[in-house]
């Protein structure tokens, strides 16, 4: 359901409840409006009785006609009351009751008439008519406090479920806003995990098939950019990788073209100056062709040797172990150059996935170019560290050399790309990156001439690679 | 008369030897030298009546030989060698006035009816 839905239901929940509650209450008041005017000529009622009564002692104690005309009077009036609220009466204590009433009512009358035409006041006949005005006033003194009880009863009824409606309107609102918020917050923070992925370059594929609503939109929508990204730096690896055969081809040429063009020139020189040379010129003229002919073997050979796809035999392996291994290699050269070594190695590093033999010719590679360009002496710094947040380890290899200057530094990786005169090939840093990015790890570069170069390596856990279980890593 | 004198940069020591060879039994003067900063050197002290110069060379290179020769000398013509041809380099010599442009491997007898026309001979 898309969120847009469920505001629109919880609103409507609650409109439904606040109406619900309205017409409750309205039902209550009109009950109580109700009540209160039957009350009021419950009220009348007993008032007449109270003046029947008050007649009816009058004519007792001074014989006053007048009385016995008044107590008529009163009779007539609560007769046609009581007809009109007939039905309120039968519906607040019963039909029996009421004509209980209209009985006793009845009685009195009689009870009046008959001492109105006897003219005999004696005690039976007052004795009686006491008894018949009584039940009257009780009657209706009893319908008052009855109806005056109810009418306590639904005020109270009324407070108690509009108390609780409130609660539930509150507990309602509350916990449908916390049920949305939670559903937003845990999509937010998705999008949140899934944009930080892919802004350190991880393309996580969304397995779930996100939710039917907005943040499902969302999530989808980063989605597909996701792919789009990832498609476009495969793209850009790929005219990177086209650019570097580029490179390598132009680099290849001019290397051959040296010795090509020495030849070519020994040769046309040879027959040129032929007839003036001797015998010992003439082997030395063919014995710098061969050397130049030598010269495209090796190049040859080295350009055979790095382009042969080699096998690559991945196995679990430990950093610090491997980093170990390579010192012993080049311990040598670091005495003979005077150069000290500083390891800070990180302890309980997390396995990594590799091929020892293709990352040990890397560190080599690094070390080598770290002592070469510190030939006055100096130290050599070899880190180890794991970058949790990548789940990566990182190896720092720095010295203390001459530096690269920045415009170089964009050129490192590049094939024959060499700032090593005569004595370098051009090929390690290229080959080395190509190891590294084998490895799905990086390599980065910091230099400033004078102070020194430092080559950053990252290379994934094995657990990153899936290739190690918890407990194997 | 005297020998028309000719100046080789390259930094391979057998490009110098094989064109002093060659063009001293042409009678010219041949000095060869193997990198640009020792070749500038030498042209403070002497004027040369062509310049060869190879284009890539570590420290100074062609382009920057043929830069301060036109400076020093803008009589004097130079001629570019280069072992891979590169377009911009072409024209950023060009620009500058280079005589000519030889890709390696180079022809001698080429090169030498450069030089021959860079002097005015032919």
């Amino acid at each position: 359901m898309k969120i847009q839905h469920k505001i629109y239901l919880s609103n409507a929940v609650h409109i439904l409840l606040i109406v619900l509650i309205g017409i409750f209450a309205l039902q209550n008041l009109n009950e109580i409006l109700t009540k209160f005017r039957f009350t009021v000529i419950a009220e009348g009622l007993n008032a007449n009785f109270l003046e029947m009564r008050l007649a009816e002692k009058n004519y007792f104690l001074y014989g006053d006609d007048t009385a016995l005309d008044n107590i008529r009077g009163r009779i007539n009036q609560t007769s046609d009351t009581l007809l009109q609220v007939r039905r309120d009466i039968t519906r607040a204590v019963g039909a029996e009751k009421y004509s209980e009433l209209q009985d006793n009512l009845h009685v009195y009358t009689q009870l009046i008439e008959s001492i109105s035409t006897a003219r005999h006041r004696d005690a039976a006949a007052q004795k009686k008519l006491r008894e018949a005005g009584q039940k009257l006033k009780t009657f209706s003194e009893n319908i008052t406090t009855l109806e005056s009880d109810r009418i306590e009863a639904i005020i109270v009824r009324s407070k108690n479920i509009l108390l609780y409606s409130f609660w539930a309107v509150v507990l309602f609102a509350f916990l449908f806003s916390n049920l949305i918020v939670r559903n937003i917050g845990k999509s937010l923070r998705k999008v949140v995990d899934l944009t930080r992925a892919i802004s350190k370059g991880n393309y996580p594929k969304i397995e779930e098939k996100p939710s039917n609503d907005e943040m499902g939109a969302v999530i989808s929508a980063i989605s597909v950019m996701a792919d789009e990204l990832h498609n476009r730096e495969k793209e850009l690896v790929q005219s990177k990788r086209l650019a570097s055969i580029g490179i390598l081809v132009a680099g290849v040429a001019h290397e051959l073209n040296n010795p090509l063009n020495n030849i070519s020139m020994l040769a046309q020189t040879y027959a040129e100056v032929y007839d003036g040379l001797g015998k010992e010129d003439r082997i030395g003229f063919m014995e710098r062709v061969d050397e130049e002919v030598e010269r495209l073997r090796v190049i040859i050979h080295n350009l055979l040797d790095y382009a042969k796809p080699k096998e690559q035999h991945l196995a679990k392996a430990t950093t610090n172990q491997v980093i170990q291994k390579i010192l012993a290699l080049v311990q040598n050269m670091l005495d003979i150059s005077n150069i000290k070594i500083k390891l800070v190695l990180a302890e309980d590093l997390p396995y990594i996935y590799i091929d020892e033999h293709q990352i040990q010719q890397v560190l080599v590679n690094m070390a080598t170019n770290a002592i070469q360009a510190m030939d006055k002496g100096g130290e050599l710094y070899i880190g180890s560290r794991y970058l949790p947040d990548n789940d990566e380890i990182e190896i720092e290899i720095g010295d203390k050399g001459k530096g690269i200057a920045p415009e170089f530094l964009d050129h490192i990786f590049d094939p024959f790309f060499t700032t090593k005169g005569d004595s370098g090939t051009g090929l390690g840093l290229w080959v080395s990156y190509g190891i590294i990015k084998n490895h799905q790890g990086n390599i980065r570069v910091t230099s400033q001439i004078g102070i020194g170069t430092t080559f950053i390596i990252t290379l994934p856990s094995c657990k990153k690679l899936k290739r190690c279980t918890d407990d194997e890593a | 008369m005297t020998k028309h004198s000719i100046m080789f940069i390259d930094d391979e020591k057998i490009v110098g030897d094989m064109a002093k060879l060659s063009f001293e039994q042409d009678g010219y003067e041949v000095e060869t030298f193997l990198d640009g900063e020792s070749a500038l050197e030498r042209l403070q002290e002497k004027r040369f009546d062509v310049v060869v110069t190879d284009m890539k060379m570590k420290g100074i290179d062609g382009l920057e030989v043929l830069r301060t020769v036109k400076k020093l000398y803008p009589g004097i013509k130079v001629i570019m060698i280069t072992a891979f041809a590169n377009l911009d380099v072409a024209i950023e010599a060009l620009r500058d006035d280079v005589h000519d442009f030889f890709p390696k491997p180079v022809k001698i007898k080429e090169l030498k009816a450069s030089v021959k026309r860079a002097l005015g001979e032919a």
